[in-house]
């Protein structure tokens, strides 16, 4: 009996400091932004219960819907870019290859370093008067006139650009072990029975990878439809909100003070918009689940 | 065994198109394909180019653009932002944020993972499917705001040790990963030290850790890669007290400096102050990274 007891104390003891983190700043945050959206509350003096309010404000709220709308464009450049040059990359690499490690070494690098740092290098590179990407684009005489890269026009442009830079790498890297996991033996007997590389690639590898780029895809997904931290050092939602994303949108609510935006501090509108871009955010992979769910068969 | 078996095939037998060494069609894919590869791997190391260059141009040059490479190389630029642009303060925040979350991350996460690996205990399965959870619902900007508050209620938002906390309790990947390491080791070692008279804690911190070192390098080199390269939660700790700032917050602020147009050498200069330790890092433990990485996805 006392045996017992002491193992139930030494089990306590181990789990208690993850326990107690993952209630304190996991659980608890969660349960917080699910009473709040219920009430009117800035931060600070008294939050008042007004029910569903925030979330008829939320329908009518304009600025919200444009960041939804930009978080499409912006997930959806990104995914179509990224996806079909991370797994063209991962194929060409599997084969054998001179340099093929450098080479990986070369694409993955960008996912080590830090998103907000590197972007502000990007910031400072796609700069329209003095950025390197203009002054490249002008020697190469590509373009006449600098291009704004920052302004309207392209901005949106400009941060898919930067966030494809940093995702390639990483896709590259999960579909390259996906297609390592392909027996070598298939691809062999295929060639002895005359099937060139692009059948080989349509009727093997891409069946054969298919459970694993389902899992890929739906993480690359979630990732592009969540980022925001490389928006907010290049544009910052600008210019005139043209790369606002929802999760931007909902930062500026919860800390207008950070970012200088002249919007006050508004916590339980926040905590609506936070649980509605939550549910877009779920409804969009479930939906990607449904549809992919073919995918998980190996043929 | 299969290639002796093909290679003895009499001289007559056709061989695929795709195969025959020095046809033309080889040479124009060969040549697409590597022309490929090198245009990904320059663009993929152009911003970092452009980084370096431009921390060693001076302000003027920098501020005209329309150069590639420095006219004559500023190393004082380096000095200027180490003590100038106040990166020494940033670096050692940044340091010891990272070492502390790095630490913490691995001691909550091995002791929770030794327990979970090697007993039974009633709530198991719910603690980790809780885990498992915590670790697709990382909701990000939502649950930003409670935290926030929670750390300025037990007064640790004025110190990095509430940022060092909210990234601790962010565990369960860690979790998972060396609960994977644990199963590596023998159950026979603890109960060996055990009849020898060790008591549970001893044993673990004398007698399993120590195994488990490639796995806690391995853990820990990834942990240390999310603290030094996280932006938002330090972003928004330090808000009032710019003395804490980290590496990422320091750079991404000096786009707002008084004189910050001038100092755009000073930003490039910051910026390879901040990639470079995660760089050689990476070139270091390259193989680690990617080999982790890539089997990430079978999880």
């Amino acid at each position: 009996m006392i045996y017992k007891w002491k193992r139930l104390g030494e089990n306590s003891l181990f789990l208690a400091p993850s326990i107690i983190l993952t209630l304190a700043l996991g659980i608890y945050p969660l349960i917080w932004m699910l009473r709040y959206m219920f009430y009117d509350y800035a931060g600070y003096g008294e939050a008042l219960f007004v029910g569903l309010d925030n979330f008829s404000r939320l329908l009518r709220d304009s600025l919200f819907w444009e960041s939804v709308g930009n978080t499409f464009i912006y997930a959806g450049g990104k995914l179509l870019l990224t996806l079909p040059l991370s797994l063209l990359l991962a194929v060409i690499l599997n084969g054998r290859l001179r340099g093929s490690n450098l080479l990986r070494g070369i694409y993955f690098m960008p996912t080590v370093i830090s998103t907000a740092v590197i972007s502000v290098v990007f910031y400072n590179i796609f700069n329209s008067y003095n950025g390197m990407v203009n002054t490249v684009l002008m020697k190469l005489h590509l373009v006449s006139q600098p291009v704004d890269w920052l302004g309207p026009k392209h901005a949106m442009l400009t941060v898919i650009i930067v966030a494809v830079w940093g995702a390639v790498g990483n896709y590259m890297l999960l579909f390259l072990a996906g297609l390592q996991s392909i027996p070598q033996d298939l691809y062999e007997s295929a060639s002895i029975d005359g099937a060139n590389a692009g059948r080989r690639f349509w009727n093997i590898t891409l069946p054969m990878l298919a459970p694993v780029a389902q899992m890929v895809i739906m993480l690359a997904i979630i990732a592009s439809l969540k980022g925001y931290e490389s928006i907010m050092v290049i544009t910052e939602g600008g210019p005139i909100g043209k790369t606002e994303v929802m999760y931007l949108y909902l930062y500026k609510l919860l800390f207008p003070v950070s970012t200088g935006s002249p919007v006050t501090q508004q916590l339980g509108y926040g905590s609506a918009v936070g649980f509605a871009t939550a549910v877009i955010v779920g409804a969009v992979t479930g939906l990607y689940f449904f549809f992919s769910r073919k995918m998980n068969k190996v043929y | 065994m299969n290639e002796s078996v093909i290679s003895k095939q009499p001289a007559g037998r056709p061989q695929t198109a795709g195969r025959t060494p020095g046809s033309a069609g080889r040479i124009v894919t060969r040549t697409v394909m590597w022309l490929f590869l090198l245009a990904t791997a320059v663009l993929t190391l152009f911003p970092l180019l452009m980084t370096l260059t431009g921390s060693l141009k001076t302000g003027a040059e920098m501020m005209t653009g329309g150069t590639l490479f420095p006219a004559k190389l500023q190393f004082n630029n380096y000095a200027e932002a180490w003590k100038q642009a106040n990166f020494a303060r940033y670096t050692w925040n940044s340091a010891f944020m990272s070492v502390m979350v790095t630490i913490g991350t691995l001691l909550v996460a091995s002791m929770a993972a030794y327990v979970v690996d090697r007993r039974d205990f009633p709530g198991k399965r719910i603690y980790v499917t809780v885990q498992a959870s915590m670790m697709f619902i990382s909701v990000g900007a939502i649950v930003l705001r409670p935290q926030f508050d929670l750390m300025v209620a037990l007064h640790l938002n004025t110190t990095l040790w509430g940022v060092i906390l909210i990234l601790v309790s962010a565990h369960s990947s860690t979790f998972f990963m060396l609960q994977g390491f644990f199963k590596a080791i023998p159950r026979e070692l603890d109960e060996a030290a055990m009849v020898d008279g060790s008591g549970f804690i001893r044993t673990f911190f004398r007698i399993i850790l120590p195994l488990l070192t490639p796995g806690l390098g391995v853990a820990g080199l990834f942990a240390f890669r999310h603290a030094w390269n996280e932006y938002i939660l330090p972003l928004v700790f330090t808000m009032t007290n710019p003395k804490l700032q980290t590496l990422t917050v320091g750079l991404a602020n000096l786009r707002y400096g008084s004189s910050a147009a001038m100092q755009i050498h000073l930003m490039m200069a910051g910026a390879c102050l901040s990639i470079l330790p995660m760089l050689l890092a990476y070139i270091l433990a390259n193989k680690t990274f990617i080999q982790v990485t890539a089997g990430s996805v079978k999880g």
